[in-house]
């Protein structure tokens, strides 16, 4: 049973942190359909944007200078402002000028652009080709219950992202950008003639969906206690399953994607034998599975096809 | 008069060509190749810009079609000859022929019926796979194994195209990357592949007594004994790129552009979706197949490292570089994208980021690639 709970635990934080990058494929999805294949790096930068900023404020004598609810929102603020604004340079600079293009062209430019960050992080950031150790915030800390232990750490960012993504689904349904962002991903001409800007929201998708996956970066590597260059691959791979064996575009979807292929990876390293080698395998198997049977998503949008 | 001046010229230009190509191949530093890659840059944005430069081009190609031919296929063929003292440019060029196999096949399905697949790394491993097992292990014959991996790979790509039917466009690419993804982790996990330690020992194939291993001496010249390889890409190259234009002139290449255009349209005009698209599949897996058996054969040691995703990636960027349904424009994107990554060995460490540079501005310049498909003509 401790055991069960323990795995559910990881299962619960690997799924969260797919969500958090299908969210953005959604998203982007949504307004412009298109798949940004980078998006996974953008998780690796965010960690890494992560790193430098608290080395920096660390430097600057912030972190031992003032009480932590001082200095952690502050710190938190900087690095999603940082990892959107990267996210939205994408946009701008190379995304932008392939809207009109061929989804095949838009999948592989965004593919060369994840080589490119991969490898000027590899290449420009000091010792990049290591890992990197990626700062605990909260020490060796934690909290027993019975005979589970949870790291404070683990705790507070899965907390966060369960926040986050709360947050996300309340922005989406409550509020005017939410409103605007659902008119755009359902007809962008339709959208702009009510007074919309559709650039503005395409921009703002890609800010939000950037800082959301920063935060899966932080996730990362406050897991795993250290970030690699080319980590964001395979987590970019497994972000657009989510978001697709969801359905792309919705963004219920991309949750109920994100916890299929968390609870399934974790379950199948921790019960199957040799699930450990495995694990990814039983993950894609899944996804074919479910296209097989739904091939447009679990969530899929009822569609017309006409000629 | 005027005829001999167009023959002159045309010869001429496709003599330029080759010098630039051959200038290209034994270029070291990085200058040089930088300066080649603009200079088809800008050719391209020429042609595609300018309508009556490229017409009176394509005019003069078709006025000495077979001479044109003739001219440039005498080149291929000699390219060993002039580069005979580099073994290293020789295995370049073999390398680019193997990708301009797999390019040109990815483009039946790619380019004619606009299936995106993800998974060429997988059926060319599949080949080069059951190329290794069969000859290391049962001691087979590198000519009964080449159909055999061809025939494997095929399979494979009918097994592959079922379950993707019904899916389409990002649904379609992601369960083809899927099946990839898993068959690299399957190479990597199972024993009998022999795992990341991959197969090796594979013997260099022997033909009428010669071994392959061996170069050849023609006309006094010493070939290095890539030449071989290359010339058996070249003839897998050259049955590929016949079958090719020979299916893009017939019934299926038109059942398959018209499914690229509109699939229901096209099902209401009586094709059968499902059938050409399946086709497609497996045509583009039995080349594959058969490429992935010659590249087995001809490094004598194959792991999966070499079947990777980014493979299938490369391989779908050269079909986009080149121009998308058009089998020379693929070509020519092949092997561009074969030569500068090798080429770019000089600035070590930064390769991968500066083809990555290179491949993303050649999209943004573009957008349709170097030679897009020109609208079907009837003559």
């Amino acid at each position: 049973m401790t055991h069960f709970l323990e795995v559910s635990f990881i299962a619960l934080m690997l799924s969260s942190t797919y969500i958090l990058i299908a969210v953005g494929f959604t998203l982007f999805f949504g307004a412009i359909n298109i798949v940004h294949f980078a998006h996974g790096d953008v998780a690796m930068l965010g960690a890494f944007v992560a790193i430098i900023l608290y080395g920096t404020a660390d430097a600057l004598g912030l972190i031992g200078g003032s009480p932590i609810w001082v200095w952690a929102p502050l710190l938190a603020a900087a690095i999603a402002v940082a990892t959107g604004g990267l996210g939205l340079l994408f946009e701008r600079t190379i995304i932008k000028p392939f809207r009109a293009s061929p989804m095949l062209i838009t999948l592989v430019a965004t593919v060369a652009l994840g080589i490119i960050v991969r490898e000027s992080v590899r290449l420009f950031y000091p010792q990049g080709s290591n890992p990197q150790v990626f700062p605990n915030l909260f020490g060796q800390s934690g909290i027993r219950l019975g005979e589970l232990y949870f790291r404070t750490g683990h705790l507070v960012m899965l907390g966060l992202s369960l926040l986050l993504i709360i947050a996300m689904i309340l922005l989406i349904r409550r509020t005017r950008i939410g409103l605007s962002i659902r008119a755009v991903s359902q007809n962008i001409e339709a959208a702009s003639l009510s007074g919309i800007n559709p650039d503005v929201v395409i921009m703002l998708t890609f800010f939000i969906g950037s800082i959301l996956a920063g935060v899966a970066g932080v996730l990362i590597g406050s897991y795993y206690s250290m970030i690699k260059f080319d980590v964001g691959l395979m987590y970019g791979i497994k972000g657009f399953s989510a978001a697709v064996v969801g359905g792309l575009g919705n963004f219920y979807g991309a949750i109920l994607g994100g916890l299929t292929l968390g609870v399934i990876e974790t379950f199948a390293s921790a019960y199957v034998p040799e699930g450990m080698a495995y694990k990814d395998v039983y993950a894609f198997l899944i996804v074919i599975f479910f296209l097989v049977f739904k091939p447009s998503g679990i969530l899929a949008e009822k569609q017309y096809e006409k000629v | 008069m005027r005829k001999v001046g167009s023959i002159l010229l045309l010869l001429g230009l496709e003599s330029v060509g080759f010098a630039v190509f051959v200038a290209f191949m034994v270029a070291e530093g990085l200058g040089a190749i930088m300066a080649v890659l603009f200079g088809v840059l800008i050719a391209s944005l020429a042609l595609g810009r300018t309508k009556r430069l490229s017409e009176a081009l394509r005019n003069l190609f078709e006025e000495h079609r077979k001479l044109a031919i003739a001219w440039g296929g005498l080149f291929v063929l000699a390219l060993p000859f002039i580069l005979h003292d580099n073994p290293y440019a020789v295995h370049m060029l073999f390398l680019a022929g193997l990708f301009v196999a797999l390019a040109i096949g990815l483009d039946f399905q790619v380019g004619s019926t606009n299936l995106v697949n993800f998974a060429t790394a997988s059926t060319y491993g599949i080949g080069a796979y059951t190329a290794a097992l069969l000859s290391v292990s049962f001691g087979w014959s590198f000519w009964i194994v080449l159909p055999l991996s061809g025939l494997a790979g095929m399979l494979f790509g009918f097994v592959l195209g079922l379950p993707t039917m019904k899916t389409k466009t990002y649904y379609l690419s992601l369960v083809t990357m899927a099946v990839g993804l898993i068959i690299y982790l399957l190479l990597n996990n199972l024993s009998w592949t022999g795992g990341p330690n991959g197969i090796a020992g594979i013997p260099t194939p022997t033909i009428g007594g010669s071994d392959f291993a061996d170069g050849l001496t023609v006309f006094g010249i010493e070939l290095p004994f890539q030449a071989n390889f290359y010339y058996l890409i070249l003839a897998v190259v050259l049955v590929e790129y016949i079958v090719a234009r020979r299916l893009h002139m017939s019934k299926v290449g038109l059942a398959w552009n018209a499914i690229r255009d509109d699939e229901i349209a096209a099902s209401c005009q009586g094709i059968d979706v499902t059938g050409y698209k399946i086709m497609a599949f497996y045509t583009n897996a039995f080349f594959d197949g058969l490429v992935g058996a010659i590249y087995a054969f001809s490094v004598g040691f194959i792991s999966p490292e070499n079947f990777a995703f980014m493979l299938s990636v490369i391989v779908i960027a050269m079909v986009l570089v080149g121009g998308m349904g058009n089998t020379a424009g693929v070509v020519v994107g092949a092997v561009l994208l074969t030569l500068i990554p090798e080429k770019l060995q000089v600035v070590e460490a930064y390769r991968l980021w500066l083809f990555a540079i290179i491949m993303l501005v050649m999209l943004l310049a573009r957008p349709r690639g170097l030679f897009p498909q020109l609208v079907r003509q009837y003559r």
